[in-house]
This record gives structure tokens, C-alpha cells and sequence, in this order.
């Protein structure tokens, strides 16, 4: 009876039943056609697939430009190679005829024959091919960071492999010059590294290269080529002389345990080290790195054309294009940006030649102190003190910007250079005078390239200049060092 | 007794009891379906995240991007996240409020289609954005602007036109900027890349 009751009951209200079912059809239909927007709607978000398809290997840039036109367009003013700041510019700055202690300081190496400013990307191939300090012992490791065809060549062989042929053998391999592929990936231009010698590096010092976010791989792009390096052993394995970190002083310990020298000054006769452009590791001690500012947040900043903005391809001095690149966190008028930025370059380029002059002035006590008849062993200290000095000098001197890119570190290590220099001076006197030379030593000319080149290749043949007093107070002169040359 | 006679009535009204049993496992199973779905909407719009202050969060709709990203850009990146401008910080209800109901009107204007093509600040937003500017830079314009304007009389972004997201905007500005991805929504059964991209096979591109 009850349970019959209870029945009709329920058949009374199972209109209510069937209301709730379809409002559960509705509401399900209408999350449904939520759900298929969100999804739908994601895909725009998805980067723009190429219009023109890029190969995996696309080296010339120009075909990457009917994609990306405005980047395009920006990266091939570079070919504009007449820009000017007070220290840079894209110009092809000779820097042995601006300073002629170049000459000096690198005597015996191929920098005292040719050192000029490197012109834009665009220009990397050509310049390569061009300088004198190619000849045909040059290692292929020399294209590594000229050109976007290494990283199809590096992947067809191994890198030992690319890295132990000669110059000459790439070529006809090698022609187009760094761009597009060196820094993205041309399937969504994510930017990349494409030179193993940054991930060896890296990896070397435990950090996974592929973990790096966004900002700073807007900084270790240009970190791939823009750093101090080395040719390891027979093979000329490009590398990073990282393993115990970027600073000046790690570096110069990882040379020392290498026992590691470029070339053996011509004059002095100090086993030299060249520094390369260790741009990024000067920039990473200054106030912008700390600040986590990229490298292209000031090279190559934000720029608007018509409603559209993208990033300014066309990488140069932000000298050249202050408005967009300092004026946008400091508020201040070009003038007094370039005036600030200048007077510290001054600074540091009045110290530099200080270190210069004192450094030319070393190398030539030390040759002294050899016509005098001191022996290697007598003047190793007072070459292990020049080594040291002139890696620091270069450290500062090889690095772009004129040490702005962290002017108190740079004036830190100027300061050792001078120090040491100075140390280098003093301990090659001690050894003239025990030599029997007091008074002052003939410095031959170097005030000019030409003048300073012809000096150069005295020592280089052998037949250096006599730089000994040619009036001795004191004790006798031996009679071996009274014929000049 | 009573009580039990109560409890059992909620049951039943909740359990359907009321109802005949087909009916009942009909409306049972299309709800169950429909608050799975309702889950699924959740999961891949990422809602969860909406309560978080992650500036990548707005740009999950990508209308946001060139907002995002000429706010990457600025000096603001810095010191200021979206909702440090953008809700209002001097009450824990005002904020959550202000960022529920802003939140749902984003959402609704994007699922709509009713985005314009150049985004600019509601009027109701001007005074909260206003009031966070004077949050931190109040001890620098107290002697200036304060004395020199009544309140409401002028914004800072009417002066300051160009922070921090620039004058020129628009959905079409930033072709081609790499969008700072969420971690993917699921399964690529889904579709291919939705939700994040491919995850990137250690080594590549390193050159061999």
C-alpha cells in the first residue's frame, strides 16, 4: 500500500526528473561549445607558421626575409659601414695607426701587421678573408664565428673535425655571413646556440645549456662568438677558458695550470697571451648585467615602424641610437647620455694608454737588459710580470665599448696592469744595472704605425736596434754590445 | 527519531528518491558528465591560474600580448607585475572583488569575440590604476603634481603617455614575439602543440 503510494508519487513528479536532464543537455552542450573555443581559439595564439618555409640549414639570410622582411631590412643596414662614435662605429678603425703601441705590444704576432675594428655581421666573411692575419697555417677554426654555414658544416662533421682543416679548405663552403640561422631556429625562431664551444663551456661548469630562459639567451647568443677563447692543443678545439669562471683572475689561473701562450713577444721575448673580445665577461661584472639588461636590450632594442613593433636588427653601438635604446630607462636627453657615457670612456681610455706607454716601455727594458747580456733565466720574472700585465691591458683593451661595459672592473684590472707593468720595469733595471747599465736606455721611435712597424720587424728578423746607452757612466761597456746595428 | 526522519528526508530529496529510478540514473549521469566537462573547461583554460599575480597568466588569452610585451620592455618589468597596477592593493575584499569581476569580463569579452582592436583602460580601472602609480611614487609627486592638480583632475598616463605600454598599440603590433609559454594544458591527443609548445629534444640545435 505504502510502497504503491510512494510509486505514483514518484511518477507525479518525473517531469521534474526529465527538466533536470535537460537542462544538464544544455549545459553540457554549451561547455562543450566553450571548451572547442578555448581550444579553437588557442591555435591563434600559436606562432605564425612561415609563410615561405625555411630549411633546416638555411644559411642565406635572404631567404629568410620573405618572412621576417622588417628584421630583415633592419639587419642589412649593417652594411652601412661608415658609422662613427668617439671610440666604435662600424667603421674599419685601423687600431695600429689610432695607437701605435699596438705595434709594440704585439710584436712577432700577426696583430702587429693588421688589427682593425671589425665591420658589421654583414661584413664577417669578407673581413676574414681579407686580413692579414690570415695566412695558410690559419685553422678553420678561424670561420667558426664568421658565417651561418658552420652550423650545417659542424653537423655534417664533428666539430674536432671541422675545427683541424686548414682555412683555406671551407672556402668555397663558407660564403655567407653571420646572420639569421647563427642565433634562431628556423622552424620558430626561438633563438638557439648553434656553436658548441658556449654549450661545452657551459656544461663544463655544470649549467645546462638548454634550461637558459628567454633574457638570457638575449645575451648568450651573442655570448657564442663575443668572448675570450682559445685553440685547444694539435687539433685547434675552439674553447672557453671558463672551467674556474669568467672572471679576469680565473681566466688568467685556467692559462697558467694550461700552460698555455699565443706567441713569444718578439722584443721581450714573454710567452704572450692574446685576449679576444671578452666582451660578455666585462658586461657581466657592470651595473646592466646586475640589472639583468640583455645584450640586445641595448643593441639592438624595441623599434616601432608604422603600428608594428619588432626588434631592431641592424646591431650597432647604442651611441648610434640612444633615443631607443638608454633613453628608454634613462629619462635624459641624447646629449646628456652620449656626454655621460663618453666622459667615462675618456677615463678609462686615459688610463689605457698609460698602461700602454708603460707596458711598450717594459718589453723594451727587457731587451735591453738582453743586449746588456742577461740571460733567460735571469729575466723570466720580469716576463712572467709583462705576461701578466699585457693580459690584463688586453683583457680591457681587446673588450668593445672602451670599457663601458663595466667601467670599475675595468679600471680595477687597468690598475693591476700598471701595477704589474710598473713591477716589470722596475725588476729589468735591477738587472741592467747588475749588467752594468745605469743610466737611461735609447726607446726607439714608435710614435707612429709606420715608424713603430719598422721597429717591429727589426726584432722580428733579429737584428734589433741598439737600445743600450751609447755613453755608459761607470763600469766598462762590454765590447760585444758597443757595435750597433 | 524525528532527526532521523529529517535526515533521511534530505537524503531522499538529494538522492533523488523522489523519482523514479531510470530517470534518476539518467539526470545523475548527465550531470556527472556535465560537471566533468565543466572540469575539463577549467583544466584547459588554465582557471587555476587566474588566481595566481603571474604576468604570463595574462597573456593566456593572447589579446593581452602586446601589452605583455611592451611591458616586458619597460622600465616597469622591473618593480611591476599586471596586477600591481591593475587591481587595486589597499583591501584584501576590494582586491579579490575587483580582480573576480574583472577577471569574468576579460573572459567574456574574449570568449564573445568582442575584443576592440586597440585595448585601452575601462573607466572604472582609471582610479585604481591611478591610486597604485600614487602607491609608489607619491613621495616623488607630493610636492609637484599633488599641489598642482585637484584629484581627478588629470591622469599620469594623460603626461605620461608612453608608460608603461607605449602609445602606439594594437592586437596586430607584436607579429612574430615569442609568447612566454604555461606549461602545457595535457595530452597532444588534445591537438598538436595546443597548450605550449613541443618540448625541445635535449641538444638540438647545437650544432650537431
Amino acid at each position: 500500500m505504502d510502497q504503491s503510494q510512494h510509486t505514483s508519487q514518484q511518477k507525479q513528479w518525473a517531469w521534474v526528473g526529465w527538466v533536470l536532464f535537460a537542462v544538464a543537455l544544455i549545459v553540457t552542450f554549451g561547455l562543450g561549445l566553450l571548451a572547442s573555443s578555448i581550444l579553437t581559439r588557442r591555435r591563434e595564439a600559436l606562432p605564425p607558421q612561415p609563410v615561405h618555409p625555411i630549411a633546416r640549414w638555411e644559411s642565406d639570410s635572404s631567404k629568410w626575409a620573405a618572412n621576417f622582411p622588417r628584421e630583415y631590412d633592419r639587419y642589412r643596414q649593417m652594411m652601412d659601414d661608415t658609422t662613427r662614435t668617439k671610440y666604435g662605429g662600424a667603421f674599419p678603425r685601423d687600431y695600429l695607426e689610432e695607437t701605435p703601441a699596438n705595434v709594440i705590444l704585439f710584436a712577432g704576432y700577426a696583430f702587429a701587421k693588421d688589427y682593425r675594428q671589425a665591420r658589421g655581421h654583414v661584413y664577417a666573411v669578407e673581413d676574414v678573408t681579407h686580413t692579414k692575419r690570415v695566412n695558410e697555417k690559419t685553422p678553420a677554426t678561424c670561420w667558426t664565428c664568421k658565417s651561418t654555414d658552420v652550423p650545417r658544416l659542424l653537423a655534417q662533421m664533428s666539430p674536432a673535425d671541422f675545427y683541424k682543416q686548414p682555412f683555406a679548405a671551407f672556402k668555397k663552403e663558407i660564403t655567407h655571413p653571420i646572420g639569421c640561422l647563427d642565433c634562431h631556429d628556423p622552424t620558430d625562431m626561438r633563438l638557439v646556440i648553434t656553436r658548441p664551444a658556449l654549450r661545452e663551456a657551459l656544461q663544463r661548469q655544470g649549467r645546462d645549456p638548454d634550461k637558459l630562459s628567454h633574457q638570457e639567451m638575449r645575451t648568450m647568443v651573442c655570448a657564442q662568438c663575443h668572448v675570450e677563447y682559445y685553440f685547444k692543443g694539435e687539433g685547434k678545439y675552439l674553447t672557453f677558458p671558463w672551467d674556474k669562471g669568467t672572471s679576469l683572475e680565473q681566466i688568467e689561473s685556467y692559462y697558467e695550470e694550461a700552460n698555455f701562450s699565443d706567441w713569444t713577444h718578439a722584443i721581450s721575448h714573454a710567452p704572450m697571451v692574446k685576449m679576444q673580445h671578452p666582451d660578455f665577461e666585462i658586461y657581466s661584472t657592470g651595473i646592466h648585467a646586475y640589472r639583468n639588461v640583455s645584450c640586445a636590450d641595448c643593441h639592438m632594442p624595441y623599434m616601432s615602424e608604422g603600428g608594428v613593433k619588432f626588434t631592431d636588427h641592424h646591431v650597432q653601438s647604442p651611441l648610434l641610437n640612444i633615443a631607443n635604446s638608454c633613453a628608454v630607462c634613462h629619462r635624459w636627453s641624447e646629449e646628456e647620455i652620449r656626454s655621460r657615457v663618453e666622459s667615462i670612456q675618456d677615463k678609462i681610455h686615459e688610463v689605457r694608454g698609460r698602461v700602454e706607454q708603460a707596458l711598450v716601455a717594459a718589453h723594451f727594458d727587457v731587451a735591453a737588459a738582453m743586449q746588456a747580456g742577461a740571460t733567460d733565466e735571469e729575466l723570466q720574472p720580469a716576463r712572467q710580470l709583462i705576461r701578466r700585465a699585457q693580459l690584463r691591458w688586453d683583457f680591457v683593451a681587446a673588450n668593445n665599448g672602451m670599457g663601458f661595459h663595466s667601467p670599475a672592473e675595468c679600471l680595477r684590472i687597468l690598475a693591476a696592469a700598471l701595477d704589474l707593468a710598473g713591477q716589470a720595469r722596475s725588476e729589468a733595471s735591477r738587472i741592467l744595472a747588475k749588467h752594468g747599465i745605469t743610466d737611461p736606455i735609447n726607446y726607439p721611435d714608435v710614435s707612429t704605425k709606420e715608424k713603430a712597424q719598422a721597429v717591429e720587424q727589426l726584432f722580428v728578423k733579429g737584428t734589433p736596434p741598439n737600445l743600450l746607452p751609447t755613453k755608459v757612466s761607470g763600469s766598462p761597456v762590454p765590447a760585444a754590445l758597443t757595435a750597433g746595428p | 527519531m524525528p532527526e532521523a526522519n529529517t535526515q533521511s528526508r534530505l537524503w531522499n530529496l538529494l538522492s533523488l528518491g523522489w523519482l523514479p529510478t531510470p530517470v534518476r540514473l539518467l539526470v545523475f549521469g548527465s550531470w556527472g558528465i556535465c560537471l566533468g566537462l565543466a572540469a575539463l573547461v577549467a583544466h584547459i583554460s588554465r582557471a587555476p591560474s587566474y588566481l595566481s599575480d603571474d604576468p604570463e597568466v595574462c597573456v593566456n588569452c593572447h589579446v593581452m600580448r602586446p601589452e605583455y610585451v611592451s611591458w616586458r620592455h619597460s622600465s616597469h618589468a622591473e618593480v611591476a607585475h599586471c596586477n600591481d597596477c591593475h587591481v587595486p592593493q589597499d583591501s584584501f575584499w576590494r582586491h579579490w572583488l575587483f580582480k573576480a569581476r574583472d577577471g569574468l569580463w576579460h573572459a567574456t569579452v574574449f570568449t564573445m569575440r568582442w575584443e576592440p582592436q586597440v585595448i585601452k583602460l575601462s573607466k572604472r580601472a582609471e582610479p585604481v590604476v591611478e591610486q597604485n602609480c600614487r602607491r609608489c611614487h607619491e613621495p616623488l609627486i607630493s610636492f609637484t603634481s599633488l599641489r598642482e592638480h585637484a584629484p581627478g583632475d588629470l591622469r599620469c598616463w594623460d603626461c605620461h603617455t608612453e608608460v608603461p605600454h607605449g602609445s602606439v598599440r594594437g592586437l596586430a603590433t607584436t607579429p612574430g614575439y615569442l609568447d612566454p609559454s604555461l606549461p602545457p594544458v595535457g595530452p597532444n591527443t588534445l591537438g598538436p602543440r595546443i597548450g605550449g609548445r613541443e618540448p625541445r629534444a635535449s641538444g638540438e640545435g647545437a650544432g650537431r
